[in-house]
């Protein structure tokens, strides 16, 4: 099987009952998600994004045409106990609390009691809300009613992962954590298909996005290369002095081009992380959701025999190492040997780290990188925020190292897979 | 050869219809017994009928009836008393008590099967159920079998509350030896009934009438009546005439079959008088022999006892004679023979309907309350069908009134059929082939309703149990929970939003 969802001309068509007034709420849709990529659906309000993911799933029958999903169709038992699913609300049993949510959902799945156990902690542990595991959902807010969603998603180690609005209702940080998770799991080899109009969480995750608009695909391609103003380059330094400033704008004058030299904002999201990890490290008690950056360890790698599906998502993972910053700038396309290439990445994941907390740093380096509609500030902010989540959970435990360590060399993950 | 036709008649009859019976109720009983067990074993079952249990649970309305009950049973013990004797109140009670519980149970049932399954779909937790590796048909079974792990559950607890009381009340109300003998005799036991055969009178009927019509008197005895009605008359007159009695004269009876639980304890004649004219005092002067009537007729040596009673009794009121029931032959052979003495001076009838009967103790109290809270378990099987097909396909107010509608016309609808046949006189085609059948479908709940059994210390039997598992589990709450299944795995789940 080539696509881990594929659809053909997808349509689904509401009507009265005497079958008048016709809406079309997916028309004639062809989508098509590769195994082991982020894919993000996205439209306005209406647009057919709910349905769709409704359709895939068996909760809905297609008016025309057809949906596979992990090559079979999404209503039967044997691919549902594969695909994990949360629905554009956190629907759950008010009665039930976060443990026996999970126990609940995992029997569905048929798990052994000592498995169930072992998941339900991890994930609870996952998902920040270990603490108020005894606690009915009735009672939580809705962002943690998300957080426990999102854990019975994963309760099955499913292979697809099909995500309504995964980040509504979530603090800045739930949502971080979200997409740090989705992120993690797609590189674990997962398989993501994600409905959501919140652009700025898709825009961060998502390899591959397709607009939808009146029930039709009217975009669908890597974000990358619908983002990108190939037009346009943009140079990020250190803290350069006015002169060296001046220097540089005359080269760019020589050129007869535009520049603009600005310092980066801040983000509003990092300085809210920042702000709440202040107020947790003077530890205020809270009866909400903890952060935290854990990955259930259950959450497998996807298994080796389908070696076939690797080579088919190969591309993704080529536009993956697109995340990593490019370097054709400033590296002569022959030198770039495997070694090379890997130790220049490192190098260039260093300067990441913000120039105010790293002011005596000697290694100077000016990266040239064409212009993004999100500049690399964000990529930097990323590794500001990752840093200070890691400190909002406490750091020591092995697991958070290797966390730690993920989160470091990322790109350079990225382009070993 | 008649003879042998006769019997090989009568045991085509009991094979066909007795089999069918037992397996059944075999059927129901063990459906009841075992598939708890099965579907427990199956996890994602299990899962979901623990979860419709804890849901029903923790509904404001199972445990308002379930308070309801706990305290009303009680009182209602303390304070019910009927017709002012020990007995009454034990009737009252029984009969309040086990109707109370059986409708409480019967509405919970319809409530708590229709919400745990609209209120899913309604709240969409059905998403996250329906898209993991769960049969639509396991998910309907599931929340079957909660509910019914609740209503056993219930029914259980219920049950064992008002047995404790019935058999602790008249220790409670200090009962003397006499009145613990009476209930023994009238209440803590199942009493069979036999009644006499009816008669065939249709050919002394046709005869009579034919004589009317050939002396031109029809007209003059029957003004404006059809052929149909003349004839009722005629042998509803012909039957009185076989239950009458003219001074002087002697009325025998025999049964067969009559197996009593216990030789060494009494059998009863019940009976009422109707007279010709109405003596002075209202009483009747009588004669009774009941024992083994062939002794008599043919001679044979005496081998059981028979009864003889002479005695005095009102008029249009029921009375019993007890006997030992050593009276019954080895092979369940019993006559009644009724003299109505010349003292009387009148013709002594006994009505057609309940004119005589003869009973005996065929099985105890605790059997009999057993199987009658078989009966309610099998209503609470169909009306938790009943809601689960009306759930599956409409929404939560809608279904409820469904479901009420037909468990009031189930409850009615001995009534309701009675008085649609009165009517039907003039709307009989479109009655009969509408209306008729549809309310023929419906379950016959006053038909088989415990307390009618229960009160007046009736056997309940077991081949009665057979028919209404048959009836209402074998074939109606079947067909329902398969049309339930049908529509639920074919019927889209997610509500349309576009």
């Amino acid at each position: 099987m080539q696509y881990a969802v594929e659809t053909f001309s997808l349509t689904k068509i509401f009507s009265d009952l005497w079958g008048r007034a016709k809406v079309y709420a997916v028309d004639d849709l062809n989508l098509q998600v590769r195994y082991n990529e982020v894919f993000g659906l996205l439209g306005p309000n209406g647009s057919g994004k709910t349905t769709t993911l409704k359709m895939l799933l068996g909760l809905l029958y297609p008016t025309k045409g057809r949906a596979v999903v992990l090559g079979g169709d999404g209503a039967d038992t044997k691919i549902n106990a594969r695909i994990g699913f949360l629905p554009e609300e956190s629907y759950l049993y008010r009665f039930l609390n976060a443990r026996e949510t999970l126990n609940f959902y995992g029997q569905l799945f048929g798990l052994p009691p000592k498995v169930r156990k072992m998941r339900i902690e991890a994930l609870l542990d996952m998902v920040g809300l270990k603490a108020v595991a005894n606690r009915p959902v009735g009672t939580y807010s809705k962002g943690m009613a998300r957080r426990i969603g999102l854990a019975q998603a994963l309760i099955n180690d499913p292979d697809l992962l099909i995500l309504d609005e995964p980040t509504t209702g979530l603090d800045p940080i739930g949502t971080r954590q979200i997409k740090d998770l989705i992120l993690k799991l797609a590189e674990r080899g997962k398989t993501i298909l994600l409905c959501s109009h919140l652009l700025a969480d898709v825009e961060d995750v998502c390899d591959r996005i397709a607009i939808l608009y009146g029930g039709r695909i009217q975009a669908q391609g890597r974000v990358k290369d619908l983002l990108q103003q190939s037009h346009k380059r943009q140079i990020v330094t250190s803290a350069i002095n006015d002169s060296t400033v001046e220097k540089i704008k005359e080269i760019i004058d020589a050129e007869h081009a535009e520049c603009e030299i600005t310092s980066p904002m801040d983000k509003l999201e990092t300085f809210f992380i920042k702000t709440v990890a202040e107020a947790q490290r003077q530890t205020r008690p809270t009866s909400g959701a903890v952060s935290t950056t854990h990955i259930g360890e259950f959450l497998t790698e996807r298994s080796k025999e389908s070696i076939l599906d690797k080579l088919v998502s190969a591309p993704t993972q080529q536009q993956k190492i697109s995340k990593a910053p490019k370097t054709e700038m400033t590296v002569p396309a022959e030198s770039a040997e495997p070694k090379a290439d890997k130790q220049l990445l490192d190098e260039l994941t260093k300067p990441h780290k913000p120039a105010q907390q790293t002011p005596s740093s000697n290694d100077r380096t000016t990266r040239t990188e064409p212009v993004e509609a999100m500049p690399d500030t964000s990529e930097q902010q990323n590794h500001t925020k990752r840093s200070i989540l890691e400190e909002l959970t406490e750091e020591g435990t092995p697991q958070n190292q290797q966390e730690g360590q993920t989160d470091t060399n990322e790109g350079g993950d990225r382009s070993d897979a | 050869m008649l003879s042998a036709g006769a019997f090989f008649g009568i045991m085509g009859y009991i094979s066909l219809r007795g089999i069918l019976l037992t397996v059944s109720l075999v059927l129901a009983l063990s459906a009841v017994v075992t598939l708890p067990i099965v579907g427990l074993a199956i996890q994602n079952i299990r899962a979901i009928a623990l979860n419709t249990l804890r849901q029903a649970l923790r509904m404001k309305v199972a445990a308002t009836f379930i308070m309801l009950l706990l305290v009303l049973l009680p009182i209602i013990g303390l304070t019910a008393s009927g017709d002012g004797t020990l007995k009454g109140r034990l009737q009252t009670f029984l009969s309040y008590g086990l109707s109370l519980t059986s409708l409480l149970l019967c509405l919970l049932t319809v409530i708590v099967s229709i919400y745990s399954v609209t209120s899913d779909i309604e709240q969409k937790q059905i998403y996250t159920v329906i898209t993991k590796p769960v049969h639509r048909f396991r998910l309907i079974l599931g929340k079957l079998l909660g509910v019914l792990l609740l209503d056993m559950g219930l029914l259980v607890l219920f049950a064992a509350i008002i047995y404790s009381i019935t058999i602790y009340l008249p220790v409670f109300h200090g009962a003397n030896f006499e009145e613990r003998k009476q209930l023994r005799n009238e209440f803590y036991t199942a009493r069979a009934s036999v009644v006499p055969e009816q008669i065939d009178v249709s050919k002394e009927v046709e005869e009579s009438y034919k004589k009317l019509e050939a002396s031109g008197q029809l007209e003059q005895v029957f003004p404006n009546y059809t052929r149909k009605e003349i004839m009722a008359q005629l042998s509803n007159r012909a039957r009185l005439m076989k239950r009458a009695a003219p001074i002087g004269r002697e009325l025998v009876w025999e049964f067969h079959n009559i197996k009593p639980l216990d030789p060494n304890e009494s059998i009863f004649v019940k009976f009422k008088y109707d007279v010709s004219v109405t003596p002075p005092d209202s009483q009747v002067y009588s004669q009774w022999l009941i024992g083994d009537y062939r002794q008599i007729r043919y001679g044979a040596q005496s081998e059981t006892p028979i009864y003889r009673d002479d005695r005095k009794d009102p008029i249009r009121t029921f009375r019993e004679i007890e006997v030992p029931a050593d009276a019954i032959a080895q092979d369940g052979y019993l006559a009644v023979a009724f003299l109505n003495v010349p003292l009387n001076n009148t013709v002594v009838i006994f009505p057609i309907e309940d004119g005589l009967e003869v009973l005996y103790k065929a099985d105890s109290f605790t059997a009999n309350f057993v199987r009658a809270c078989i009966l309610i378990l099998f209503r609470l099987i169909f009306l938790a069908c009943l809601a689960v097909l009306a759930a599956s396909f409409l929404s939560f107010p809608v279904a409820i009134l469904l479901c009420l509608a037909v468990f009031l016309t189930g409850t009615l609808s001995g009534f309701v059929l009675e008085s649609l046949d009165f009517l039907s006189a003039n709307v009989s085609g479109v009655y009969s082939y509408t209306v008729r059948p549809l309310i023929k479908l419906l379950p016959r709940f006053d038909e088989f309703n415990p307390t009618k059994f229960l009160v007046p210390a009736r056997l309940l039997s077991w081949s009665l149990v057979g028919k209404v598992a048959a009836f209402m589990v074998c074939i109606k709450s079947l067909l329902l929970l398969i049309f339930a299944l049908i529509i639920f795995k074919y019927r889209e789940i997610a509500r349309i939003v576009v």
